[in-house]
C-alpha cells in the first residue's frame, strides 16, 4: 500500500494525514502528526476521500474538455487544443470590444492550492490586464 | 488569526462569538476542550445552545442580529467596570476618546431589548475576558462575517482586544477561523481585487513597479485601480460591464445567496468558463468546461487559518484528460500572447515567495517532512525557523505608526426583519458531516450515508408546535426569493423565532431563500439574517415522494450534462440533414 502526505481539503484547520492508495485508488486515510492536528482527524478528514475515485454518488467528475460552440448550444467534447483556442479567441474578442475589466476571474479556496491561485491571478493581471479576481472569502 | 491553532490550548480565556467550532472545525473544537481541561475559561455568546456552550463557564443566549450592540455593551463594561488596560491603550492605540464617545452610550442595560441578554451576564463576561491570565482569545466565524454590519463587527472585536490588552502577547488576540481549507491561501495569493500576493496594494505604484518588472510587463498593463468584487457580478452583468466570467473551483449557484438571481446572471454572460472537478449546478451552465485534477491528483501548498503554509503531495495520477489548474492557466495565457511556463509547483512557489516579503522563508524544504510547516510572517530560510505563531508581539501593529486605531460604530438593525407574512428569521449555518457545496463530501460513501437530502431545518419546539410540525417531518420553507422543502429537526437548543439551515443541500437549498444584500465595504452577504416562513405539509407520503423526485431529477440532469464527455471528438459529428435522413 502506498502512502502520500496531504493536507485536508475541507475546513481551515489544516490537518495532515496520509492518503492510502491501492491499485491506483484512494482507499483510506491515516492521521499524521501535523502542527494543528497532532495525530487526530475529524469525520470529514477521516472519511472524505473517495470522491477522488469518481464514485458518482451525487454527481460525476468532469474528465474531458467541453464547449458550447454557440450560446445555448449543446455541450460538445473537444480536444484541449480546441477548448483553449476557443476560449482564448472568445475572451480576446471580449477584451478587444469592452476592455480588460469586462473579464472577471476567481481563485479557488478549495483543492487547487496556492500555486494554482498564484498563476490564475498572474494570468488575470499580467495577461488580461485587470485586477478583477476574487475568491469566496466573502461568502 | 493573530494567534495559532495549537496556542489556543494555552489561553486563559476563549470567548466564542458567532462561531460553532464543533460543526465548522472539529479539530479546533478539540483544542478548546483541551484548553478547558487546562483551566481556560470558556465564554460562548450565540443564539443557539451550540456544543461548546455545554462546556462554557458562561453562556450568553444573544438575539440574532444584535452583534454590534452586544459588543458595544461588552466594551462599555470594560471601561465602566474599570477592567480595561490603561497602559496598553496609552502606549499602543489611537483614538480612545472618540471610541468612547460611541461606546459610552451602550450600557448592557440600555441595549437589553436588542441583545436579549441579562445585563449581569455581560458584566461577568467582560470581567472574565479582561482579567484572564495569561491571555484571552476572541474566536469568531460566519456569525460575525455574514451579517449586515460584518466589517464593523470585526472593528469592534479588534478594538475590544486592544482596550482589554488581550492582544500582542502569546496565545492572545483574534481568532477568525476560516471556513474553507484554503480561504486563507486564496487571500495570501492575492485572489482579491485590491491586493497582489502577500497583501500588497494594487494602488501602490512601487508595488506595481515591482510586479511589472518581475512579470515582464509594462507598468501600464497593471492598473492602479482596484478590480471588481465577486459579489458584484450580478449587477455588473446587468449593467453590461462584465461579459466574461472565468469561474475556477467554485459553485456559486449553490453557495451564493439568491440562487435564482445567480443562475440568471450566469446565463446572461457572453462567455462563462468553468474549471472544476465535478459537474455541478454551476458547471452545467458553462460555455466552456475545463476539467482539472482533484486534490489527491496534484501537489501544492495550502494555508491553514492560522497562517501556516503546509505542502501536500499527489497520491494518484490524473483521471481522463484532467490537467493541473496551473498548467491550464499557463497554457491559456500563452495562447493569449503572454507566455507562461513552469515545470512544477515548486517553481511557481519560489517565484511567489520571492515577491512577498512575509512569505520569503516558506520554502518547500521546510514544508516537506511530516509535521513540516511555515507560518507567515516567515522571513528566514533557516529550516528550523517555522515563522510566527503570534502576531503583533509587544503591541506593535502593522499600521504606519505601529499603533492600533480603535474603531466604534453604532448598531443598525438587520436588513430584512420578520413580519406577519415571513415571521421567522432564517440563519444559514454549517454541519459536521458535509462541506461547502457538497460536491466532494456528497460523493463520499460514508458521509453520504450519514446525511442526505433534503437536509434539515432546525427549529425550536414552540415554533414547530405552533405550525403542527413534528420532528422529522418534511416541511416547506419559503421567503421572498423562493421555496424549498427540508426536514424539520426540532430541538430546544434552537432559539425561538429563528430557523437554521445548512447550505450543503441541493434540494433543501437555503440559498434559494436568502437574499443578495451585501456589506457596503466588504461586500459580504447577509446570509445570517433574512425572513422566512415554515409550513407543515399534511401529506407526508406525498412530501417524501416529492423530495425524492426532485433529487432524482437533479442528479439525472447532472449526469445528462456530463454525458457528452463520453463521446470522443469527431465520433458523433453529423449535420442536421444527415441526422434527419438517418432517422428516416
Amino acid at each position: 500500500m502506498e502512502k502520500h502526505k496531504v493536507i485536508c481539503p475541507y475546513c481551515g484547520a489544516g490537518c495532515q494525514f496520509n492518503l492510502l492508495v491501492q491499485n491506483g485508488q484512494v482507499v483510506g486515510t491515516e492521521p499524521l502528526n501535523g502542527i494543528t492536528n497532532q495525530g487526530e482527524l475529524c469525520l470529514k478528514g477521516m472519511s472524505g476521500y473517495d470522491f477522488i475515485n469518481d464514485t458518482k454518488i451525487l454527481t460525476p467528475r468532469v474528465l474531458h474538455p467541453m464547449i458550447r460552440r454557440t450560446k445555448g448550444a449543446d455541450l460538445e467534447r473537444v480536444s484541449w487544443d480546441e477548448a483553449l483556442d476557443f476560449t482564448a479567441s472568445k475572451m480576446q474578442a471580449i477584451i478587444d470590444e469592452y476592455g480588460p475589466n469586462a473579464v472577471m476571474t476567481t481563485g479557488s479556496s478549495r483543492g487547487g492550492g496556492n500555486e494554482a491561485n498564484y498563476v490564475m491571478q498572474k494570468f488575470t493581471r499580467a495577461c488580461i490586464g485587470t485586477h478583477s479576481v476574487d475568491n469566496c472569502a466573502r461568502t | 488569526m493573530s494567534c495559532s491553532i495549537p496556542g489556543m490550548e494555552d489561553a486563559g480565556c476563549i470567548f466564542l462569538f458567532g462561531y460553532n467550532p464543533a460543526d465548522s472545525h472539529p479539530i479546533v473544537a478539540r483544542r478548546i476542550v483541551r484548553a478547558k481541561e487546562k483551566g481556560c475559561k470558556i465564554i460562548v455568546a450565540d443564539p443557539r445552545h451550540i456544543e461548546t456552550a455545554r462546556i462554557a463557564d458562561l453562556y450568553l443566549p444573544i438575539k440574532n442580529g444584535c452583534n454590534v450592540a452586544f459588543l458595544n455593551a461588552f466594551a462599555n463594561c470594560l471601561v465602566n467596570d474599570g477592567l480595561y488596560d490603561k497602559e496598553f491603550v496609552a502606549e499602543h492605540t489611537n483614538g480612545f476618546d472618540e471610541w468612547w464617545e460611541t461606546i459610552k452610550n451602550y450600557t448592557p442595560e440600555s441595549v437589553q431589548d436588542i441583545t436579549g441578554v441579562e445585563p449581569a451576564l455581560i458584566h461577568q463576561a467582560a470581567e472574565m475576558y479582561a482579567t484572564a491570565n495569561p491571555s484571552a482569545i476572541i474566536g469568531w466565524g460566519m456569525g460575525v462575517c455574514q451579517q449586515k454590519q460584518n466589517l464593523k463587527t470585526v472593528h469592534t472585536i479588534a478594538s475590544i482586544a486592544c482596550v482589554a490588552g488581550q492582544i500582542g502577547k502569546p496565545n492572545s488576540g483574534l481568532a477568525p477561523v476560516r471556513g474553507q481549507n484554503n480561504v486563507q491561501g486564496s487571500c495570501d495569493m492575492g485572489m482579491l481585487p485590491n491586493l497582489y500576493p502577500g497583501y500588497q496594494k494594487v494602488t501602490d505604484p512601487a508595488v506595481r513597479a515591482k510586479f511589472a518588472k518581475a512579470w515582464g510587463v509594462p507598468e501600464e498593463k497593471l492598473p492602479l485601480e482596484e478590480g471588481y468584487k465577486l459579489t458584484d457580478l450580478g449587477h455588473l452583468v446587468d449593467e453590461g460591464k462584465v461579459h466574461c466570467f472565468y469561474n475556477y473551483g467554485e459553485d456559486p449557484v449553490q453557495t451564493e445567496p439568491d440562487s435564482a438571481g445567480m443562475r440568471k446572471t450566469l446565463s446572461e454572460l457572453d462567455l462563462f468558463i468553468c474549471q472544476d472537478i465535478f459537474m455541478t449546478q454551476t458547471t452545467m451552465l458553462a460555455d466552456v468546461i475545463l476539467p482539472a485534477t482533484s486534490w489527491g491528483e496534484h501537489e501544492g501548498v495550502f494555508t491553514a487559518s492560522d497562517r501556516s503554509f503546509q505542502h501536500f503531495d499527489a497520491a494518484v495520477p490524473p483521471k481522463g484528460e484532467c490537467r493541473h489548474d496551473w498548467e491550464i492557466f499557463a497554457d491559456l495565457s500563452t495562447r493569449m500572447g503572454y507566455p507562461m511556463h513552469y515545470d512544477n509547483t515548486e517553481q511557481i512557489w519560489n517565484e511567489c515567495i520571492s515577491l512577498c516579503p512575509n512569505f520569503v522563508g516558506a520554502t518547500y524544504e521546510k514544508m516537506a517532512p511530516e509535521g513540516g510547516y511555515a507560518q507567515w510572517p516567515v522571513k528566514s530560510t533557516d529550516v528550523n525557523d517555522h515563522g510566527t505563531a503570534d502576531m503583533f508581539a509587544g503591541g506593535k501593529f502593522t499600521t504606519k505608526d505601529g499603533r492600533a486605531n480603535l474603531m466604534a460604530h453604532d448598531w443598525e438593525a438587520p436588513s430584512e426583519l420578520p413580519d406577519d407574512e415571513y415571521p421567522l428569521i432564517l440563519c444559514t449555518v454549517r454541519e459536521v458531516g458535509h462541506y461547502s457545496c457538497r460536491s466532494m463530501t456528497g460523493n463520499c460513501k460514508t458521509l453520504a450515508l450519514l446525511a442526505d437530502e433534503p437536509g434539515f431545518v432546525r427549529m425550536n419546539p414552540a415554533d414547530a408546535q405552533a405550525r403542527g410540525i413534528k420532528n422529522g417531518n418534511i416541511v416547506s420553507i419559503h421567503s421572498r426569493r423562493g421555496q424549498v422543502y427540508s426536514r424539520a429537526d426540532v430541538s430546544d437548543r434552537i432559539n425561538k423565532g429563528t430557523v437554521y439551515m445548512t447550505y450543503q443541500w441541493w434540494i433543501g437549498k437555503c440559498n434559494e431563500l436568502t437574499m443578495h444584500k451585501v456589506d457596503p465595504v466588504s461586500h459580504t452577504p447577509e446570509d445570517k439574517f433574512s425572513a422566512c416562513q415554515v409550513d407543515a405539509i399534511a401529506d407526508q407520503v406525498w412530501a417524501e415522494g416529492e423530495v425524492e423526485r426532485q433529487y432524482t431529477e437533479l442528479k439525472q440532469a447532472l449526469v445528462d450534462a456530463a454525458a457528452p464527455q463520453d463521446v470522443e471528438p469527431g465520433a458523433a459529428k453529423f449535420d442536421d440533414e444527415t441526422h434527419v435522413n438517418q432517422i428516416v
